[in-house]
């Protein structure tokens, strides 16, 4: 679906990304974190063919965003980290000219609209002036823009920024249907604990520089990550776990991160081995921050939140 | 119709600034007729009112209509639509200055009847085209001036958006001014009888006629110049053959008018194909300073040319060439055909002169691509600029005072003895500079590849 490929991006001062590779799979959902300055919009820019590269080829659905910007705009959409809305128009109007600009034939462009509005939650207020909605409905409506074209790639750069909970919330169940319908989204923040809802996959950039050369796989529907935590430390927790044919990301003395399968007999066969084994088991969960955990044992050092 | 016209037509034309540009013009053309007594009165301000509507207001919607998209953060948005290059600038261009060409028309209609009822249709006829071509031409440089510096990447500031829309107003100056003075009722603007004829290429033309001909070539040039623009934001590629294509017209156009120069020209002995010769040579070498200034000068970007000439990859080479590059080289091919044609008819020093001049324009262009090399170039053409006004001009005026006329010769296109001596050393200084230039280039690879 997207595929790059050491890919060079210059400032004239600074090379702002320096020989990345990657590739996102078709209908995920991507993280794209890293501090700021890492080099995440400028990433994003290049993916959505808005910036040309050095050197290197990004290619979206088969297209080279050098040769062929035009077509994968048609079927891209990206929303910006700071943008804009015409606050004059009404909500019917700002998406009937994204409809039409993108390509729409007028005919169609009433159930496109329709659609798009129904998607972000703003049928209601499809009479009223951009100018006047909240920021959180701005920021629906925006995304309604880069949608109403039914682009298969969506690229979202900072899409929480500014929202309050209710709004992050519902940005997160939106993301997750656009997904569900078929889009690759490729979300950045510099946030993880709000991509921790609806990312599947992690790309982490640093100084221009994929950490790790390619996507952390944070999320299997199949074989999520648990948290094991004891009330009573114990040094063979790692090696009881791996000796039971247990996938262990990281432990300690106290705790334990491991995948396992989702299947609840198997689950609570594997609980009943511990305590069997005499570890004091306060508590054995889905981890809910699997993201950070997956960032801060991928980046060096580990100290220090992006 | 085209969305982003349509758009515009939402926002700029509302019912009530409908009626409310009816209701001031109506009200003012009627107080003008009580007022003024005269039938020509309603007309006069009618022009006025059209100067100021669809020129200096005009130019600046035209101006704001990118600027403001890039400030109001709608720009990235409307790059990804699917909008053809050629319909996203007529959208901007006519879609922004909509409201102004409403209230243009309404005072392009009071001006055509009276020049209908007072002089002659043929008249009236020659205004309607003068007028619209004025307006299309003000706001097209304008939108022009704001899509190159949106290139450079410095089009936010209210100042800004002011020098794009003087852009548009001094084009339409011009092209009002050389109107006038082509106008047997209006040549009091220069103050002198009005031309009658235009001697081009050997020709007597009729002025007016010539002139408007000339203005819808140029309006047209400038159209197709916010087009390819507009390609370049919607990161299409722009190929050479469109620039060759202007600098053809130019040099041809330009070339035309030898018959300016013949008198002093007869006395030093050169013919008239020099003459064209050097009209076209300075028309490229005004290009070439033109847009050397105008053009992002970025080093990213030259290095990424070098590499695709070293690899061999003519095309992608072609589509990055930037307009200073091929005007520097139709300057060479012109100069050169000029110095051997000099030569032959044993003009050797005007052909030292002219490879003097050669080779200043050779520096100048290394200074100005140096500066925008050198740490702090934020203000690099500006830098350049002022370099060029101490070698152009202070420091001739100081050898000058100093009585070394004879050096001046290293600093202004000008005659020496030996007559190789000028020639010789300023292109070592052009040598010296371009050295400079292209090595900051290079080095500059290594600078940004360290980790920033």
């Amino acid at each position: 679906m997207i595929e790059v490929r050491d890919l060079v991006y210059e400032y004239p001062t600074k090379r702002a990304l320096d020989g990345v590779s990657l590739t996102v799979k078709p209908q995920t959902i991507t993280a794209l974190v890293g501090p700021n300055g890492a080099g995440k919009t400028t990433l994003l820019r290049c993916l959505a063919a808005l910036e040309a590269p050095y050197s290197g080829a990004v290619t979206i659905n088969g297209l080279d965003t050098r040769e062929s910007p035009r077509a994968i705009h048609a079927h891209l959409g990206y929303l910006p980290d700071f943008f804009g809305l015409y606050d004059e128009l009404t909500v019917r109007r700002c998406l009937l000219y994204a409809a039409w600009s993108h390509g729409i034939a007028p005919a169609l462009s009433s159930g496109a609209v329709e659609k798009a509005a129904r998607r972000v939650g703003l049928v209601d207020r499809l009479e009223t002036k951009a100018g006047e909605l909240s920021r959180g409905l701005r920021q629906r409506l925006a995304i309604g823009q880069a949608i109403v074209h039914e682009p298969n790639v969506l690229l979202l750069d900072e899409p929480a920024a500014g929202l309050d909970p209710q709004a992050r919330r519902d940005l997160s169940a939106l993301l997750r249907k656009l997904r569900e319908a078929g889009m690759t989204l490729v979300v950045s923040s510099h946030i993880l604990a709000e991509l921790e809802d609806y990312c599947s996959e992690m790309i982490i950039v640093e100084g221009g520089h994929v950490v790790g050369g390619k996507p952390i796989k944070v999320r299997d529907d199949e074989r999520p990550r648990y948290l094991v935590e004891l009330a009573t430390a114990r040094s063979d927790l790692r090696s009881f776990l791996t000796g039971a044919g247990i996938d262990v990301l990281e432990a300690d003395d106290h705790h334990a991160l491991i995948t396992f399968t989702r299947n609840p007999g198997a689950r609570a066969k594997l609980i009943r081995d511990i305590v069997k084994a005499g570890f004091e088991l306060s508590s054995f969960g889905e981890s809910t921050r699997a993201l950070e955990e997956a960032y801060f044992s991928q980046v060096a050092g580990g100290a220090g939140g992006p | 119709m085209n969305p982003e016209f349509r758009r515009n037509l939402w926002l700029e034309l509302t019912p009530r600034r409908v009626l409310l540009m009816t209701i001031v013009l109506g009200l003012a053309f009627f107080a003008a007729a009580l007022s003024g007594g005269t039938d020509y009165r309603p007309a006069w301000f009618a022009e006025m009112f059209y100067y100021f509507i669809v020129v200096i207001w005009g130019s600046r919607n035209a101006a704001l209509s990118v600027v403001g998209e890039i400030r109001d953060r709608t720009w990235d948005g409307q790059r990804l639509s699917s909008l053809s290059a050629a319909g996203m600038t007529w959208g901007k261009l006519f879609g922004s200055t909509i409201y102004n060409w409403f209230g243009g028309a309404i005072c392009l209609a009071v001006i055509v009847v009276s020049e209908f009822v007072h002089r002659e249709p043929f008249v009236a006829g020659l205004d309607i085209v003068y007028f619209v071509a004025l307006g299309l031409i003000s706001q097209a440089v304008a939108l022009l001036a704001s899509l190159v510096a949106v290139r450079r990447r410095q089009s936010h500031s209210r100042f800004g958006l002011f020098l794009y829309q003087v852009a548009g107003i001094v084009a339409a100056f011009v092209v009002f001014y050389l109107w006038k003075a082509a106008d047997p009722a209006g040549s009091f603007i220069t103050h002198k009888p009005a031309s009658e004829y235009v001697q081009w290429w050997g020709q007597n033309l009729d002025a007016r006629p010539f002139f408007l001909v000339t203005l819808a070539l140029f309006t047209g040039w400038t159209l197709v110049g916010c087009y390819r623009e507009m390609r370049v934001e919607l990161k299409m590629g722009n190929g050479p053959f469109v620039w060759a294509a202007f600098l053809l017209f130019m040099g041809v156009y330009v070339a035309g008018f030898d018959a300016w120069l013949a008198p002093t020209a007869v006395k030093s002995g050169w013919d008239a194909v020099a003459l064209r010769l050097a009209l076209a040579a300075t028309t490229y070498a005004c290009l070439s300073y033109v847009m050397v200034l105008l053009e992002p000068k970025d080093r990213v970007h030259y290095r990424w040319l070098g590499g695709e000439l070293a690899k061999g990859r003519i095309g992608g080479f072609l589509l990055g060439l930037q307009g200073w590059m091929m005007s520097y080289l139709a300057t060479l091919v012109v100069a050169v055909a000029l110095i051997i044609g000099l030569a032959r008819a044993i003009l050797v020093a005007d052909a030292a002169v002219i490879a003097s001049a050669f080779a200043f324009l050779t520096r100048d262009i290394g200074i100005f691509v140096l500066f925008q090399t050198l740490p702090g170039r934020r203000r690099g053409d500006f830098a350049a600029v002022a370099i060029l006004f101490a070698l152009y001009v202070l420091i001739p005026a100081i050898l000058r005072g100093l009585g070394l006329e004879e050096i001046l010769a290293f600093f202004l296109p000008r005659p020496t003895a030996p007559f190789w001596m000028g020639p010789l050393v300023v292109w070592a200084e052009a040598v010296a500079v371009a050295s400079l230039a292209l090595g900051r280039v290079a080095l500059s690879d290594k600078v940004a590849a360290e980790p920033a």
